[in-house]
């Protein structure tokens, strides 16, 4: 990790990767508390709206 | 008293026993066919196989569950459905053979009232010459598989510790396999494991995909929100595998596994080899192979089962053009249409159509993924398949629960590492599952609830649900409350 392949007319040197601040916004658990909130409660309309 | 019998204990199987046994309390019978002694939370094993959990993490023995319960738990396969009974009974019943104890080997006639199918898939492995854990690659889809790729795959890191460069092989082992959820969870761990131990650069980690597009999941693939754009998950999946230094092969379809080499030919019918030193692949899926009989002994599996041995639902079987499948096709009851007291909910029944668009090499092999059978919707048709027959043996006629992967979503949470606060997750909602492009004419799916973002978030989510399902599928106290 941390070290991309960047060789053009490679599959892999084509999608985005991320920067040092989307590394940190990742690991900061404050950040990360509150998408953890946010993803349980998609999940849980997602399991709840998908049957009657 | 009404007697239900459910075959296979897995998400769906268990769920819906636990749901019946509620609903229907002492008065009436349910019982539990199964093979193995122990239920498997199989999303664990990815942490299995890396060497993170233990067998014992990620299973526990139904029968202390079942006796508590008061649900009758017999440790056998199911091998015959006769669904008209026989000359000497009236009533369907199920041909069973226990697999433990003393009467190993016996068989013997179980009648039911209503009938569920909950076997899951056979692990098809026969189908791609050489593949599998006895043969020349290894396997996740169970927890003595996933325990066995560990004790290798530590062989391979000994090596890397003492300078020779390995091959990781991680992927789907046949042109129509599905289940790459778990495979790409598997390289995403194997590559954290790798670098966590400073071994990058001896490792070259490849994944190998019959999909079309990587991030394709047999669903077609989806879209996202994702920083100001609307974004396809494959540039979501190839950004993942690009950080992560992996790279990738698309639109494979592996025929032949041998030592340290698979075969598989592309699309545009090109051959080729690939070399490794470690492969994890996923087998192809089939029904589990039970057969059926009338009541005179004529042979109706075919009447029962789809040509891929899973069994036949409420679904629209007809043969269609890709462009005229819609998501109605999709059952919602999964009610046998021949016989009104048999379901089959979880991988066990027979999706009518694949949701990726089939797709042919110039040779004429078929390489596509196709269906994905994920948890969530497989626990949710075992809740609603248990609330209407509790219901139709109270008197209802109609099947008020439905449930289709049409009208359901789908969670896959990929975790990427383990620790709490250096693991990862990829997170990816979808909804509904199979794309409905009438109600959504834009993307196929409602835009608020498909999500992909990678995290902490996601992978905190992944223990949680390690933790919820234990807590429901053993019966503590108010596990009903934990949604499917
Ligand atoms: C490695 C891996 C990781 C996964 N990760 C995720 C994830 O993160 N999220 C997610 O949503 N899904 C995930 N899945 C998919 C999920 O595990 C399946 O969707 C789910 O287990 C399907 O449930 P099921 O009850 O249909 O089948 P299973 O859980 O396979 O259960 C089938 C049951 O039937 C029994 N059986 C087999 N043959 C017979 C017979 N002849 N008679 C009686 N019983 C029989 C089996 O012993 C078993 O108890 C993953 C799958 C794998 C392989």
């Amino acid at each position: 990790m941390g070290k991309y392949r960047i060789k053009a007319y490679f599959d892999e040197a084509y999608p985005p990767v991320p920067e040092k601040s989307t590394l940190f916004w990742r690991k900061f658990v404050p950040w990360q508390l509150i998408r953890f909130i946010i993803l349980n409660v998609k999940m849980i309309r997602i399991v709840v709206g998908g049957h009657s | 008293m009404a007697k239900v019998v459910v075959l296979g204990a897995g998400v769906s199987g268990h769920t819906c026993a636990s749901f019946l046994k509620k609903k229907l309390g002492k008065h009436h019978e349910v019982v539990v066919v199964t093979p193995n002694s122990y239920y498997q939370w199989i999303p664990s094993n990815i942490w299995v196989g890396v060497g993170q959990m233990s067998i014992d993490e990620v299973r526990f023995e139904l029968k202390k569950v079942y006796d508590r319960w008061g649900i009758v738990f017999k440790q056998a396969r199911a091998l015959e459905i006769h669904p008209e009974g026989d000359a000497s009974t009236g009533k369907g019943y199920v041909t069973i053979e226990y697999t433990a104890g003393d009467n190993s080997g016996v068989r013997e006639n179980v009648e039911y009232d209503y009938l569920v199918n909950a076997t899951g898939p056979k692990l098809n492995f026969e189908a791609t010459e050489g593949l599998g854990p006895d043969k020349n690659s290894y396997s996740v889809c169970t927890y003595s598989h996933a325990a066995h790729a560990w004790e290798h795959l530590q062989e391979n890191i000994k090596k890397m510790q003492a300078g020779q460069k390995q091959r990781f092989l991680i992927g789907t082992g046949h042109a129509m396999a599905t289940c790459q959820g778990a495979a790409f969870e598997y390289i995403l761990n194997i590559a954290h494991e790798i670098s966590k131990r400073g071994l990058s650069k001896m490792a070259q980690i490849t994944w190998i995909s019959n999909e079309y597009e990587v991030g394709d999941f047999g669903m077609g693939g989806a879209f996202i929100k994702r920083g100001g754009y609307i974004t396809p998950t494959k540039v979501f999946t190839e950004s993942i595998l690009a950080e992560y230094g992996i790279n990738w092969i698309r639109r494979a379809g592996v025929y032949k596994v041998e030592d340290g080499k698979a075969y598989y030919e592309t699309l545009d019918g090109e051959d080729k080899v690939q070399e490794f030193d470690f492969a994890m692949l996923i087998p192809s899926f089939s029904g589990v192979g039970m057969t059926a009989f009338d009541r005179e002994g004529n042979d109706i599996t075919d009447t029962l089962f789809a040509p891929n041995k899973f069994m036949k639902v409420d679904a629209d079987y007809a043969q269609k053009p890709f462009e005229e499948w819609s998501a109605d096709d999709w059952p919602s009851t999964y009610q046998n249409p021949t016989y009104n007291n048999i379901y089959a909910v979880g991988i066990a029944f027979a999706p009518p159509h694949a949701i990726s668009k089939p797709m042919t090499s110039v040779t004429g092999r078929p390489i596509f993924p196709t269906p994905p059978r994920t948890g969530m919707p497989s626990g949710v048709m075992g809740k609603i398949t248990a609330l209407n027959i509790a219901e139709r043996i109270h008197g209802a006629t109609e099947h008020r629960h439905k449930a289709s992967m049409s009208r359901m979503g789908a969670a896959c949470i990929v975790s990427g590492g383990f620790g709490s606060f250096d693991g990862l997750g990829a997170s990816m909602t979808v909804f509904p599952v199979v794309p409905d492009w009438d109600k959504y004419p834009e993307w196929g799916r409602d835009m608020k609830y498909s999500v992909g973002e990678a995290g902490l978030a996601g992978h905190w989510l992944k223990v949680l649900l390690h933790y919820l399902f234990f807590h429901k599928a053993k019966g503590y106290p108010f596990w009903w409350l934990i949604p499917e």
